[in-house]
């Protein structure tokens, strides 16, 4: 039997053993929307390196190992990361090997959890009512209230597409809680919601799926961030998927944190569609991981929508970062920026693939894409692509990439004013990823990016 | 305080410093001139430890240390300072935050604690304001979209903060109107003291009619060809460099 074979016959089995007890169990959309993407899943196998979107950046470890599913978490967190949680207030939702913790978990605005007093109190309301106009729940949670549960189907799974996307058709299948995060229409949301995830590591390899939906109202504001930290260098898989749908007018402040441990591989797909006037500025770290993968795509589906997708990657190492962003212009007088940095040293690889589509009606695009690349050893290695679909004629369109190394003479004035090669250096890359960091608008995500910069600089990260 | 004999300084196989000669005490001010080409700006790198170029000499010391064994951040801390010519744009780090680390490396070189952040803002700030660099200067990326001038100043700030033992300004007074060139020669003379010494590497006479240096020496061809007082700077404004590019025979 060949080993394609073994590896679908092996999550087969395991989905025929779980779908039982999975969340949204007996409502028939669910049931149809989990079995087509299993069905679709075990169709395409895990990609391989022979398909142009994973051309460099081979899954094969991935193919190698068995990841079972989490049932119940045993594991506990261990104090440092308790403590770095205080960094991100809520509201928040706090996954640990992808369930909720509700303990971890709040809404009341700008405080930390645990929240027992406050809820003995009836104020806040628990996770899963409304609260100043935002709905934050776990998903698990919402697919068992049928008021939640009949506006999750009409926006569970219908935006990100698995038809050719085995990773996504995986996560549907197979998700067992992720977060519902729902902004009323004109609601401007003065704090971040934080969705963390954190892995245990623990034992034999698992893998988890966290499954999220943003969903903001018409005119409404929110800045959501998702973190995903690691507990132990142990092996696992995090395959994440999120649907992002900004209503008409609507402005959301997206942030994506990948501290995954360096035995740790992630894959995950981020969906926004953008309806007429919305706006969406996304800002994506990551520091790599055995294998990271960030697959972040944006359909400008309304006249005048506009996003700004920042990147910072930052690996040493083996680590391995790919970040695949597509921009879909579907409609006339669309924006889209971006801008992905990577620092890379030791053995680390990196690719940037920035696809952006121009649709034969969407007149009047300006997209600027930019990718800039600093290698800090020879043995470090960055695959950087534009990728560029234009079939509209009246439209402005420029793209521009660069590898560099740190510049001599920036480092013989650094040293002549007596900062030492090291002090130098750092001074250098943190110039470099200023760029990014300083667009950060939400503090707790700014600071947890300078945090692991200076870890980064210390040599922690291969440690963890 | 610096004893050079025999400079030599090459880069890509190209022989830019041919047996320089220079003695420089505390407490004084020379000025080295010299056309274009001449190995001005290589003599002032050189000093200050850039690793571009090939470099021997028969003495070069500072201090009575060894400059040759010494990279670029020991001189530095030991009190080397060099006023760039290009001052080098660093984006996303501020002027502020570069400062400080730089004073601090120095400090803690010299066995002294580092400044806290607020001494060293006010410190900072008093000497910004005699250059007329104002606060929003100091909180923007080193040199980033500054002007001429500003950079000239900015460097100046540096060796205010950095108090160094012997100071090469390379063309400092290039490309400065005439109130810049005041503000940048008074913070020079501010810093003139028994201690310290100071190279003033120009191509022009015009600074030296607001610093009025110790010693002048005309270097040419990678070597000084002749050398004299502040007088020797109005010859050479008046005759040009020509009657001393003779090949031979000159005074060294």
């Amino acid at each position: 039997m060949s080993a394609v074979m073994t590896e679908q016959n092996i999550y087969a089995t395991q989905f025929s053993e779980i779908a039982g007890r999975l969340p949204g169990r007996g409502l028939a959309w669910v049931d149809r929307l989990r079995k087509t993407a299993v069905e679709r899943f075990l169709d395409l196998g895990l990609p391989t390196t022979r398909l142009e979107d994973w051309k460099f950046t081979n899954v094969a470890p991935i193919r190698r190992l068995t990841f079972r599913p989490v049932n119940q978490v045993n594991a506990s967190i261990p104090q440092p990361l308790r403590s770095q949680l205080d960094l991100f207030p809520s509201p928040r939702l706090v996954f640990v090997d992808g369930l909720l913790d509700r303990k971890l978990s709040g809404l009341a605005f700008g405080t930390t959890p645990p929240f027992a007093e406050e809820r003995a109190n009836g104020t806040p309301p628990n996770l899963g009512g409304e609260f100043l106009g935002l709905h934050l729940a776990g998903l698990s949670d919402s697919l068992a209230d049928p008021n939640q549960a009949a506006i999750l189907e009409s926006h569970l799974g219908r935006y990100a597409e698995t038809s050719d996307r085995a990773f996504a058709a995986w996560n549907t299948g197979f998700f067992a809680d992720g977060a519902c995060v729902m902004i009323s229409p004109g609601t401007i949301l003065t704090h971040p919601v934080h969705l963390v995830f954190i892995s245990t590591g623990a034992g034999e390899p698992r893998a988890t799926y966290p499954r999220n939906l943003i969903l903001a109202g018409e005119r409404s504001q929110v800045a959501v961030a998702e973190v995903f930290l690691s507990a132990s260098g142990g092996v696992y898989l995090t395959n994440a998927v999120t649907e992002i749908v900004a209503g008409a007018g609507a402005t959301i402040d997206y942030y994506k944190m990948e501290c995954e441990s360096a035995g740790g591989f992630h894959v995950a797909t981020v969906k926004a569609t953008l309806d007429r006037d919305a706006s969406l500025t996304s800002h994506s770290i990551s520091f790599g991981a055995a294998l990271a993968r960030n697959d972040l795509r944006v359909a400008l589906d309304g006249e005048g929508s506009q996003c700004t997708l920042n990147g910072l990657f930052v690996v040493d190492g083996q680590r391995l970062v790919d970040n695949h962003t597509e921009i879909d212009h579907r409609k006339p007088h669309a924006t889209s920026r971006e801008l992905y940095k990577g620092v890379l040293a030791g053995h680390a690889q990196g690719v940037f693939n920035g696809a952006i589509i121009v649709r034969k009606d969407a007149q009047k695009t300006d997209a600027l894409q930019r990718s800039r690349n600093l290698l800090l050893s020879e043995n470090a290695q960055i695959n950087t692509k534009p990728q560029l679909e234009i079939r509209a004629d009246d439209v402005r369109c420029a793209h521009g990439a660069t590898i560099g190394q740190i510049d001599r003479e920036s480092m013989f004035y650094l040293k002549s004013r007596g900062l030492d090669e090291r002090a130098a250096r750092q001074i250098l890359i943190r110039g470099f990823a200023a760029e990014i960091i300083e667009g950060i608008r939400v503090s707790s995500i700014r600071q947890q990016s300078e945090i692991r910069l200076g870890e980064w600089f210390e040599g922690k990260l291969e440690a963890s | 305080m610096l004893r050079i004999r025999n400079l030599c300084a090459s880069i890509d196989g190209k022989q830019i410093l041919r047996g320089l000669n220079l003695d420089v005490n505390a407490g004084e001010v020379h000025a080295i001139m010299g056309p274009n080409g001449s190995g001005k700006s290589t003599f002032a790198q050189v000093l200050a430890g850039r690793d571009i170029y090939g470099v021997t000499a028969d003495d070069l010391t500072f201090e009575g240390r060894n400059l040759l064994e010494m990279p670029a951040e020991l001189r530095a801390r030991n009190g080397l300072f060099l006023a760039f010519q290009y001052p080098v744009e660093i984006p996303g780090v501020s002027n502020l935050y570069f400062l400080r680390s730089a004073v601090n490396a120095v400090r803690a070189h010299r066995g002294l604690p580092e400044l806290d952040a607020v001494d060293f803002l006010s410190v900072a700030r008093t000497h910004a304001q005699k250059l007329g660099l104002d606060d929003a200067m100091l909180k923007r990326s080193v040199n980033q979209g500054f002007s001429g001038g500003e950079k000239k100043r900015n460097e100046i700030l540096q060796m205010m903060m950095l108090e160094p033992r012997l100071a090469i300004l390379d063309e400092s007074d290039s490309g400065l109107d005439i109130d810049a060139l005041k503000i940048v020669a008074d913070g020079i003379n501010a810093m003139r003291h028994p201690e310290r010494a100071i190279i003033l590497v120009t191509h022009y006479q015009r600074l030296l009619n607001y610093i009025a240096p110790d010693r002048v020496h005309v270097l040419i061809g990678g070597s000084i060809v002749r050398s004299g007082t502040k007088e020797l700077a109005l010859e050479l404004e008046q005759r040009g460099y020509s009657w001393l590019e003779q090949p031979a025979g000159v005074e060294a």
